[in-house]
Protein backbone atom coordinates (compact mmCIF):
# COMPACT_ATOMS: atom_id res chain seq x y z
CA UNK A 1 0.00 0.00 0.00
CA UNK A 2 3.00 2.23 -0.28
CA UNK A 3 1.44 3.70 -3.42
CA UNK A 4 -2.02 4.22 -1.76
CA UNK A 5 0.04 6.17 0.75
CA UNK A 6 2.06 8.11 -1.33
CA UNK A 7 -1.08 9.54 -3.16
CA UNK A 8 -2.14 11.13 -0.02
CA UNK A 9 -5.58 9.52 -0.37
CA UNK A 10 -8.05 11.25 1.32
CA UNK A 11 -11.38 10.57 2.44
CA UNK A 12 -14.41 12.14 0.35
CA UNK A 13 -16.05 13.30 3.52
CA UNK A 14 -12.32 15.01 4.61
CA UNK A 15 -12.42 16.37 0.97
CA UNK A 16 -16.22 17.82 0.38
CA UNK A 17 -15.65 19.17 4.04
CA UNK A 18 -12.13 20.67 2.97
CA UNK A 19 -13.21 21.87 -0.03
CA UNK A 20 -16.37 23.73 1.68
CA UNK A 21 -13.73 26.64 2.48
CA UNK A 22 -12.42 27.22 -0.63
CA UNK A 23 -14.14 30.25 -1.52
CA UNK A 24 -12.94 31.78 2.13
CA UNK A 25 -9.20 30.42 1.41
CA UNK A 26 -9.49 31.85 -2.20
CA UNK A 27 -10.31 35.50 -0.20
CA UNK A 28 -7.49 35.07 2.04
CA UNK A 29 -4.91 33.85 -0.75
CA UNK A 30 -6.26 37.23 -2.94
CA UNK A 31 -5.55 39.78 0.40
CA UNK A 32 -2.29 38.19 1.08
CA UNK A 33 -0.87 38.09 -2.29
CA UNK A 34 -3.36 41.03 -3.97
CA UNK A 35 -2.39 39.15 -7.61
CA UNK A 36 -5.07 36.27 -8.53
CA UNK A 37 -2.52 34.01 -10.55
CA UNK A 38 -0.14 34.09 -7.30
CA UNK A 39 -3.58 33.57 -5.05
CA UNK A 40 -5.22 30.68 -7.02
CA UNK A 41 -1.47 29.10 -6.73
CA UNK A 42 -1.69 29.68 -2.84
CA UNK A 43 -5.19 27.82 -2.37
CA UNK A 44 -3.77 24.97 -4.56
CA UNK A 45 -0.59 24.45 -2.67
CA UNK A 46 -2.81 24.73 0.23
CA UNK A 47 -5.01 21.74 -0.33
CA UNK A 48 -2.11 19.79 -1.89
CA UNK A 49 -0.47 20.30 1.74
CA UNK A 50 -3.59 19.63 3.28
CA UNK A 51 -4.91 16.16 1.61
CA UNK A 52 -0.81 15.12 1.93
CA UNK A 53 -1.11 16.04 5.89
CA UNK A 54 -4.68 14.77 6.18
CA UNK A 55 -4.17 12.35 8.67
CA UNK A 56 -2.42 14.93 10.70
CA UNK A 57 -5.79 16.66 11.24
CA UNK A 58 -7.49 16.06 14.36
CA UNK A 59 -10.84 15.30 13.85
CA UNK A 60 -13.58 17.32 15.97
CA UNK A 61 -11.57 20.66 15.49
CA UNK A 62 -11.83 23.02 13.12
CA UNK A 63 -11.05 21.68 9.86
CA UNK A 64 -11.74 25.33 8.05
CA UNK A 65 -9.00 26.88 10.61
CA UNK A 66 -6.68 24.50 9.83
CA UNK A 67 -6.68 25.52 6.15
CA UNK A 68 -6.18 28.62 7.40
CA UNK A 69 -3.20 27.89 8.95
CA UNK A 70 -1.78 25.89 6.61
CA UNK A 71 -2.26 28.99 3.82
CA UNK A 72 -1.03 31.08 6.24
CA UNK A 73 2.03 29.14 6.92
CA UNK A 74 2.24 28.84 3.16
CA UNK A 75 2.51 32.04 2.43
CA UNK A 76 4.63 33.37 5.02
CA UNK A 77 7.08 30.47 3.99
CA UNK A 78 7.08 31.68 0.24
CA UNK A 79 7.58 35.35 1.41
CA UNK A 80 10.85 34.03 3.07
CA UNK A 81 11.98 31.69 0.61
CA UNK A 82 11.99 35.17 -1.34
CA UNK A 83 13.88 36.67 1.16
CA UNK A 84 11.59 39.57 1.46
CA UNK A 85 9.44 39.25 4.57
CA UNK A 86 6.61 41.58 3.66
CA UNK A 87 4.20 40.65 6.30
CA UNK A 88 6.56 40.04 9.08
CA UNK A 89 7.97 43.35 8.84
CA UNK A 90 5.37 45.35 8.04
CA UNK A 91 3.45 44.03 10.75
CA UNK A 92 6.06 44.95 12.91
CA UNK A 93 6.48 48.32 11.79
CA UNK A 94 2.97 48.89 12.16
CA UNK A 95 2.44 48.01 15.43
CA UNK A 96 5.20 50.44 16.28
CA UNK A 97 3.72 53.23 13.70
CA UNK A 98 0.24 52.93 15.35
CA UNK A 99 1.66 52.85 18.94
CA UNK A 100 1.02 56.18 18.67
CA UNK A 101 -2.23 56.58 17.09
CA UNK A 102 -4.22 58.75 19.39
CA UNK A 103 -7.43 57.74 20.88
CA UNK A 104 -10.49 59.86 19.49
CA UNK A 105 -12.71 60.97 22.76
CA UNK A 106 -16.01 62.22 20.83
CA UNK A 107 -19.26 61.05 22.02
CA UNK A 108 -20.40 58.63 19.09
CA UNK A 109 -23.94 58.46 18.39
CA UNK A 110 -23.44 60.59 14.72
CA UNK A 111 -20.95 58.68 13.65
CA UNK A 112 -22.43 55.11 14.72
CA UNK A 113 -25.16 56.27 12.69
CA UNK A 114 -22.91 57.30 9.56
CA UNK A 115 -21.31 53.93 9.95
CA UNK A 116 -24.63 52.41 10.23
CA UNK A 117 -24.87 53.70 6.02
CA UNK A 118 -21.63 52.73 5.17
CA UNK A 119 -22.14 50.10 2.25
CA UNK A 120 -20.26 47.17 1.70
CA UNK A 121 -17.90 48.84 -1.47
CA UNK A 122 -16.71 51.51 0.61
CA UNK A 123 -16.08 48.93 3.85
CA UNK A 124 -14.13 46.67 1.79
CA UNK A 125 -12.28 49.56 0.48
CA UNK A 126 -11.78 50.86 3.88
CA UNK A 127 -10.53 47.36 5.27
CA UNK A 128 -8.39 47.03 1.73
CA UNK A 129 -6.43 50.17 2.67
CA UNK A 130 -5.42 48.94 6.01
CA UNK A 131 -2.03 47.90 7.03
CA UNK A 132 -1.72 44.39 6.16
CA UNK A 133 -1.04 43.17 10.18
CA UNK A 134 -4.84 44.67 10.84
CA UNK A 135 -6.01 43.61 7.37
CA UNK A 136 -5.56 40.03 8.58
CA UNK A 137 -6.32 39.83 12.01
CA UNK A 138 -9.65 42.02 11.21
CA UNK A 139 -11.05 40.02 8.75
CA UNK A 140 -10.09 36.54 10.18
CA UNK A 141 -11.71 37.72 13.49
CA UNK A 142 -15.02 39.65 12.13
CA UNK A 143 -15.34 38.24 8.58
CA UNK A 144 -14.56 34.57 8.96
CA UNK A 145 -15.37 34.41 12.89
CA UNK A 146 -12.01 32.75 14.25
CA UNK A 147 -11.39 32.51 17.43
CA UNK A 148 -8.12 34.49 18.64
CA UNK A 149 -6.73 31.30 19.59
CA UNK A 150 -6.93 30.09 15.88
CA UNK A 151 -6.02 33.56 14.57
CA UNK A 152 -3.21 33.71 16.59
CA UNK A 153 -2.31 29.87 14.96
CA UNK A 154 -2.19 30.98 11.89
CA UNK A 155 -0.26 34.04 12.10
CA UNK A 156 1.86 32.89 14.37
CA UNK A 157 2.09 35.43 16.84
CA UNK A 158 0.49 35.58 20.55
CA UNK A 159 -3.24 35.60 21.65
CA UNK A 160 -2.69 39.56 23.09
CA UNK A 161 -0.77 40.38 19.55
CA UNK A 162 -3.89 39.43 18.28
CA UNK A 163 -6.50 41.36 19.74
CA UNK A 164 -4.26 44.58 19.88
CA UNK A 165 -4.18 44.30 16.05
CA UNK A 166 -8.15 43.05 15.62
CA UNK A 167 -8.44 46.57 18.39
CA UNK A 168 -5.83 48.59 15.57
CA UNK A 169 -7.57 47.87 12.60
CA UNK A 170 -11.24 48.29 14.38
CA UNK A 171 -10.18 51.47 15.45
CA UNK A 172 -8.29 52.62 11.99
CA UNK A 173 -11.30 51.85 9.91
CA UNK A 174 -13.58 53.49 12.46
CA UNK A 175 -11.29 56.81 11.66
CA UNK A 176 -11.33 56.00 8.38
CA UNK A 177 -14.60 55.31 7.67
CA UNK A 178 -15.78 58.65 9.80
CA UNK A 179 -13.33 60.82 8.06
CA UNK A 180 -14.37 60.07 4.53
CA UNK A 181 -18.11 59.73 5.47
CA UNK A 182 -17.25 63.96 6.49
CA UNK A 183 -15.70 64.14 3.56
CA UNK A 184 -12.54 64.51 5.19
CA UNK A 185 -9.33 63.09 3.27
CA UNK A 186 -8.65 59.17 4.25
CA UNK A 187 -5.74 58.65 5.86
CA UNK A 188 -4.53 55.24 4.85
CA UNK A 189 -2.90 54.92 8.44
CA UNK A 190 -3.19 56.53 11.67
CA UNK A 191 0.52 58.21 13.02
CA UNK A 192 1.58 60.74 14.81
CA UNK B 1 -9.69 50.04 40.83
CA UNK B 2 -9.72 50.09 37.10
CA UNK B 3 -7.46 52.40 34.76
CA UNK B 4 -7.77 53.68 31.36
CA UNK B 5 -4.68 51.90 30.89
CA UNK B 6 -5.87 48.24 32.30
CA UNK B 7 -9.01 48.32 30.77
CA UNK B 8 -7.72 49.51 26.57
CA UNK B 9 -6.72 45.86 26.55
CA UNK B 10 -9.60 44.55 27.48
CA UNK B 11 -12.24 46.20 25.32
CA UNK B 12 -11.24 44.25 22.05
CA UNK B 13 -11.99 40.84 24.16
CA UNK B 14 -15.24 42.56 25.39
CA UNK B 15 -16.74 43.55 22.18
CA UNK B 16 -16.56 40.13 21.13
CA UNK B 17 -18.16 38.72 24.36
CA UNK B 18 -14.66 36.69 25.09
CA UNK B 19 -14.04 37.88 28.93
CA UNK B 20 -14.74 35.69 31.83
CA UNK B 21 -18.06 37.52 34.49
CA UNK B 22 -14.99 39.69 36.57
CA UNK B 23 -13.60 40.63 33.85
CA UNK B 24 -16.70 41.91 31.61
CA UNK B 25 -18.14 43.99 34.97
CA UNK B 26 -15.16 45.70 35.48
CA UNK B 27 -14.98 46.85 31.94
CA UNK B 28 -19.02 47.93 32.23
CA UNK B 29 -17.89 49.92 35.51
CA UNK B 30 -15.35 51.60 34.17
CA UNK B 31 -17.20 52.30 31.06
CA UNK B 32 -19.90 53.95 32.73
CA UNK B 33 -17.35 56.34 34.61
CA UNK B 34 -15.04 56.77 31.25
CA UNK B 35 -16.19 58.74 28.42
CA UNK B 36 -12.97 58.37 26.44
CA UNK B 37 -12.99 54.23 26.85
CA UNK B 38 -16.10 54.17 26.23
CA UNK B 39 -15.83 56.25 22.70
CA UNK B 40 -13.11 53.76 22.16
CA UNK B 41 -15.61 50.24 23.06
CA UNK B 42 -18.43 51.85 20.65
CA UNK B 43 -15.80 52.75 17.67
CA UNK B 44 -15.15 48.62 17.95
CA UNK B 45 -18.14 47.50 18.42
CA UNK B 46 -19.50 49.63 15.70
CA UNK B 47 -17.21 48.13 13.57
CA UNK B 48 -17.43 44.76 14.54
CA UNK B 49 -21.66 44.92 13.40
CA UNK B 50 -20.93 46.78 10.50
CA UNK B 51 -18.57 44.55 8.86
CA UNK B 52 -20.91 41.57 10.35
CA UNK B 53 -23.77 43.06 8.56
CA UNK B 54 -22.01 43.71 5.78
CA UNK B 55 -20.65 40.22 5.38
CA UNK B 56 -22.35 38.42 3.25
CA UNK B 57 -21.70 41.00 0.41
CA UNK B 58 -17.62 41.21 1.82
CA UNK B 59 -17.95 37.15 1.10
CA UNK B 60 -18.91 37.29 -2.36
CA UNK B 61 -15.97 37.12 -4.24
CA UNK B 62 -15.49 33.02 -5.12
CA UNK B 63 -12.71 31.39 -6.07
CA UNK B 64 -12.47 30.69 -10.23
CA UNK B 65 -14.53 27.26 -11.23
CA UNK B 66 -10.77 26.41 -12.80
CA UNK B 67 -9.12 26.50 -9.77
CA UNK B 68 -11.91 24.67 -7.82
CA UNK B 69 -11.82 21.96 -9.99
CA UNK B 70 -7.90 21.78 -9.70
CA UNK B 71 -8.45 22.01 -6.10
CA UNK B 72 -10.94 18.93 -6.30
CA UNK B 73 -8.60 17.20 -8.29
CA UNK B 74 -5.74 17.45 -5.96
CA UNK B 75 -8.00 15.27 -3.51
CA UNK B 76 -10.00 13.12 -5.57
CA UNK B 77 -7.39 12.83 -8.46
CA UNK B 78 -4.97 10.60 -5.65
CA UNK B 79 -7.51 8.57 -4.56
CA UNK B 80 -7.16 5.40 -5.53
CA UNK B 81 -9.37 4.21 -8.37
CA UNK B 82 -12.27 2.16 -6.06
CA UNK B 83 -12.45 5.07 -3.71
CA UNK B 84 -14.12 7.48 -6.69
CA UNK B 85 -17.11 5.68 -5.75
CA UNK B 86 -18.37 7.91 -2.94
CA UNK B 87 -19.57 6.14 0.45
CA UNK B 88 -21.73 9.42 0.81
CA UNK B 89 -22.63 8.17 4.43
CA UNK B 90 -19.12 8.48 5.50
CA UNK B 91 -19.33 12.37 5.32
CA UNK B 92 -20.04 13.68 8.56
CA UNK B 93 -22.39 16.80 9.15
CA UNK B 94 -20.13 20.09 9.16
CA UNK B 95 -21.74 22.58 11.56
CA UNK B 96 -20.21 26.03 9.99
CA UNK B 97 -21.43 25.13 6.44
CA UNK B 98 -22.01 28.17 4.15
CA UNK B 99 -25.32 28.06 2.06
CA UNK B 100 -25.24 28.15 -1.73
CA UNK B 101 -21.19 27.33 -1.68
CA UNK B 102 -21.45 23.82 0.24
CA UNK B 103 -24.63 22.89 -1.49
CA UNK B 104 -22.38 23.57 -4.68
CA UNK B 105 -19.47 21.53 -2.77
CA UNK B 106 -21.84 18.64 -1.73
CA UNK B 107 -23.03 18.58 -5.18
CA UNK B 108 -19.77 17.70 -6.54
CA UNK B 109 -18.21 15.60 -3.95
CA UNK B 110 -21.68 13.57 -4.08
CA UNK B 111 -21.97 13.72 -7.88
CA UNK B 112 -19.51 12.45 -9.78
CA UNK B 113 -16.78 10.19 -11.24
CA UNK B 114 -13.53 11.69 -11.81
CA UNK B 115 -14.97 12.53 -15.78
CA UNK B 116 -17.82 14.73 -14.74
CA UNK B 117 -16.14 16.37 -12.47
CA UNK B 118 -13.24 17.38 -14.82
CA UNK B 119 -15.51 17.84 -17.25
CA UNK B 120 -16.20 22.13 -16.29
CA UNK B 121 -12.50 21.86 -15.92
CA UNK B 122 -11.92 20.40 -19.79
CA UNK B 123 -14.02 23.82 -20.17
CA UNK B 124 -13.97 24.91 -23.33
CA UNK B 125 -13.02 21.57 -24.56
CA UNK B 126 -9.33 21.92 -24.61
CA UNK B 127 -6.66 19.50 -25.08
CA UNK B 128 -3.70 19.94 -23.55
CA UNK B 129 -0.86 18.36 -24.07
CA UNK B 130 1.84 18.83 -21.66
CA UNK B 131 5.76 17.56 -21.37
CA UNK B 132 7.15 17.64 -18.88
CA UNK B 133 10.85 17.21 -17.91
CA UNK B 134 11.45 16.63 -14.39
CA UNK B 135 15.32 16.80 -12.58
CA UNK B 136 16.06 15.44 -9.44
CA UNK B 137 13.11 13.07 -9.53
CA UNK B 138 12.77 10.39 -7.32
CA UNK B 139 9.86 10.39 -5.72
CA UNK B 140 7.64 7.75 -8.44
CA UNK B 141 10.29 5.89 -10.08
CA UNK B 142 8.85 2.59 -8.28
CA UNK B 143 5.55 2.61 -9.39
CA UNK B 144 4.08 2.98 -12.86
CA UNK B 145 0.56 3.66 -11.25
CA UNK B 146 1.48 6.60 -8.66
CA UNK B 147 3.55 8.20 -11.41
CA UNK B 148 0.64 8.59 -13.83
CA UNK B 149 -1.31 9.97 -11.14
CA UNK B 150 0.95 12.71 -9.84
CA UNK B 151 1.29 13.24 -12.91
CA UNK B 152 -1.77 13.42 -13.64
CA UNK B 153 -3.01 15.30 -10.90
CA UNK B 154 -0.01 17.72 -12.03
CA UNK B 155 -1.76 17.84 -15.30
CA UNK B 156 -4.80 19.28 -14.04
CA UNK B 157 -3.05 21.67 -11.70
CA UNK B 158 -1.38 23.15 -14.79
CA UNK B 159 -3.62 22.95 -17.14
CA UNK B 160 -5.89 25.35 -14.48
CA UNK B 161 -3.20 27.59 -13.57
CA UNK B 162 -2.63 28.48 -17.67
CA UNK B 163 -6.18 28.64 -18.34
CA UNK B 164 -5.89 31.19 -15.48
CA UNK B 165 -2.85 32.82 -16.80
CA UNK B 166 -3.93 32.77 -20.29
CA UNK B 167 -0.74 31.47 -21.97
CA UNK B 168 0.00 31.14 -25.14
CA UNK B 169 3.06 30.20 -26.39
CA UNK B 170 4.91 29.81 -30.08
CA UNK B 171 7.27 26.96 -30.76
CA UNK B 172 10.29 28.26 -30.92
CA UNK B 173 9.49 30.11 -27.32
CA UNK B 174 8.52 26.61 -26.27
CA UNK B 175 11.75 25.11 -26.98
CA UNK B 176 13.91 27.91 -26.32
CA UNK B 177 12.12 27.06 -22.62
CA UNK B 178 12.95 23.76 -22.45
CA UNK B 179 16.83 24.38 -23.48
CA UNK B 180 17.11 27.27 -20.97
CA UNK B 181 15.05 26.05 -18.06
CA UNK B 182 15.89 22.19 -18.51
CA UNK B 183 18.83 21.63 -20.80
CA UNK B 184 16.78 19.72 -23.16
CA UNK B 185 17.37 20.85 -26.42
CA UNK B 186 14.05 19.37 -27.38
CA UNK B 187 12.04 19.80 -31.22
CA UNK B 188 8.86 19.73 -30.83
CA UNK B 189 6.90 17.66 -33.49
CA UNK B 190 6.42 19.32 -36.46
CA UNK B 191 2.69 19.75 -37.71
CA UNK B 192 1.23 19.08 -34.57
CA UNK B 193 -2.37 19.65 -36.57
CA UNK B 194 -1.86 16.66 -37.99
CA UNK B 195 -2.57 14.97 -34.66
CA UNK B 196 -5.68 17.52 -34.16
CA UNK B 197 -2.78 19.38 -31.68
CA UNK B 198 -2.36 23.47 -31.39
CA UNK B 199 0.62 24.84 -29.19
CA UNK B 200 -0.36 26.34 -26.45
CA UNK B 201 2.77 26.97 -24.16
CA UNK B 202 5.20 26.01 -21.75
CA UNK B 203 4.78 26.39 -17.90
CA UNK B 204 7.74 25.05 -15.24
CA UNK B 205 6.82 24.12 -12.15
CA UNK B 206 7.57 21.72 -9.14
CA UNK B 207 6.98 18.21 -9.16
CA UNK B 208 8.59 15.92 -6.69
CA UNK B 209 11.75 17.74 -5.31
CA UNK B 210 12.56 19.09 -8.79
CA UNK B 211 10.80 21.26 -11.51
CA UNK B 212 9.28 19.71 -14.57
CA UNK B 213 8.61 21.85 -17.28
CA UNK B 214 4.96 21.76 -19.15
CA UNK B 215 4.32 22.48 -22.69
CA UNK B 216 1.08 22.78 -23.64
CA UNK B 217 -1.69 21.66 -26.97
CA UNK B 218 -5.05 22.18 -27.55
CA UNK B 219 -6.87 19.69 -29.50
CA UNK B 220 -10.47 18.84 -29.68
CA UNK B 221 -11.59 18.77 -26.18
CA UNK B 222 -9.59 16.34 -24.57
CA UNK B 223 -6.87 17.06 -21.84
CA UNK B 224 -3.51 15.03 -22.44
CA UNK B 225 -0.39 15.47 -20.80
CA UNK B 226 2.89 14.57 -21.79
CA UNK B 227 5.93 14.41 -19.32
CA UNK B 228 9.64 13.73 -19.89
CA UNK B 229 11.51 12.33 -17.06
CA UNK B 230 15.25 12.87 -17.31
CA UNK B 231 17.73 10.02 -16.08
CA UNK B 232 14.25 7.61 -14.97
CA UNK B 233 13.15 4.05 -16.80
CA UNK B 234 10.34 2.41 -16.82
CA UNK B 235 8.69 -0.34 -18.82
CA UNK B 236 6.78 0.64 -21.65
CA UNK B 237 2.67 0.34 -21.00
CA UNK B 238 -0.42 1.82 -20.48
CA UNK B 239 -2.24 2.78 -17.07
CA UNK B 240 -5.52 3.40 -16.39
CA UNK B 241 -5.61 5.84 -13.55
CA UNK B 242 -8.49 8.28 -11.83
CA UNK B 243 -10.19 8.88 -15.50
CA UNK B 244 -7.69 9.27 -17.72
CA UNK B 245 -5.37 6.93 -19.72
CA UNK B 246 -1.48 7.18 -19.41
CA UNK B 247 1.07 5.67 -22.02
CA UNK B 248 4.79 5.58 -20.31
CA UNK B 249 7.59 4.62 -22.62
CA UNK B 250 11.73 5.60 -22.96
CA UNK B 251 13.66 6.86 -24.93
CA UNK B 252 17.49 6.57 -23.93
CA UNK B 253 17.86 8.00 -20.24
CA UNK B 254 14.69 9.31 -20.72
CA UNK B 255 10.69 8.10 -19.64
CA UNK B 256 8.05 9.89 -21.16
CA UNK B 257 4.31 9.34 -19.77
CA UNK B 258 1.48 10.68 -22.12
CA UNK B 259 -1.53 11.49 -19.94
CA UNK B 260 -5.33 12.22 -21.54
CA UNK B 261 -8.62 11.35 -20.73
CA UNK B 262 -9.38 10.06 -24.51
CA UNK B 263 -9.74 6.60 -25.28
CA UNK B 264 -7.11 3.77 -25.13
CA UNK B 265 -6.59 3.94 -28.94
CA UNK B 266 -6.72 7.75 -28.96
CA UNK B 267 -3.77 7.70 -26.38
CA UNK B 268 -1.67 4.94 -28.02
CA UNK B 269 -2.05 6.99 -31.43
CA UNK B 270 -1.00 10.69 -30.03
CA UNK B 271 1.96 8.89 -28.16
CA UNK B 272 2.66 7.35 -31.39
CA UNK B 273 2.55 10.91 -32.98
CA UNK B 274 4.91 12.58 -30.09
CA UNK B 275 7.27 9.78 -29.93
CA UNK B 276 7.83 9.91 -33.64
CA UNK B 277 7.89 14.02 -33.87
CA UNK B 278 9.69 14.76 -30.77
CA UNK B 279 13.27 15.14 -31.40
Amino acid sequence: MAARQGLHAVSPAFEAEALASLDSLYRAALRLTRVPADAEDLVQDTYLKAFRSAHQFEPGTNLRAWLFTILHNTARNRARDRARDTVQVDSEAVDQASAYAPATGRPETPETLLLRDTLAPELQAAIDALPEAFRQAVWLRDVEEFSYAEIAEMLAIPIGTVMSRISRGRRALYDALRDSSSQAPVPSRQSA
Amino acid sequence: MTTCHSIDALITPFVDGELGDTDRRAVEDHLRRCAPCHSREAAERTIRGLIQARRSPLQSMQAPAALRTACAALGRGVLSPQASGLNQSTRPATNDRRLSTDDRQLAIARGAGWRARLTPYALAASLVVIVGGAFLYQATDTSAQLLAAELTADHVKCFALNRALGTHQAPAAVESSLASGFGWRAHLPDDPKSAGLELVGARPCLYGKGKIAHIMYQQNGNPVSLFMLPDTAHTEQLVEVLGHEAKIWCVGNRTFVLVARQTKPEVERLASFVQAGLQ
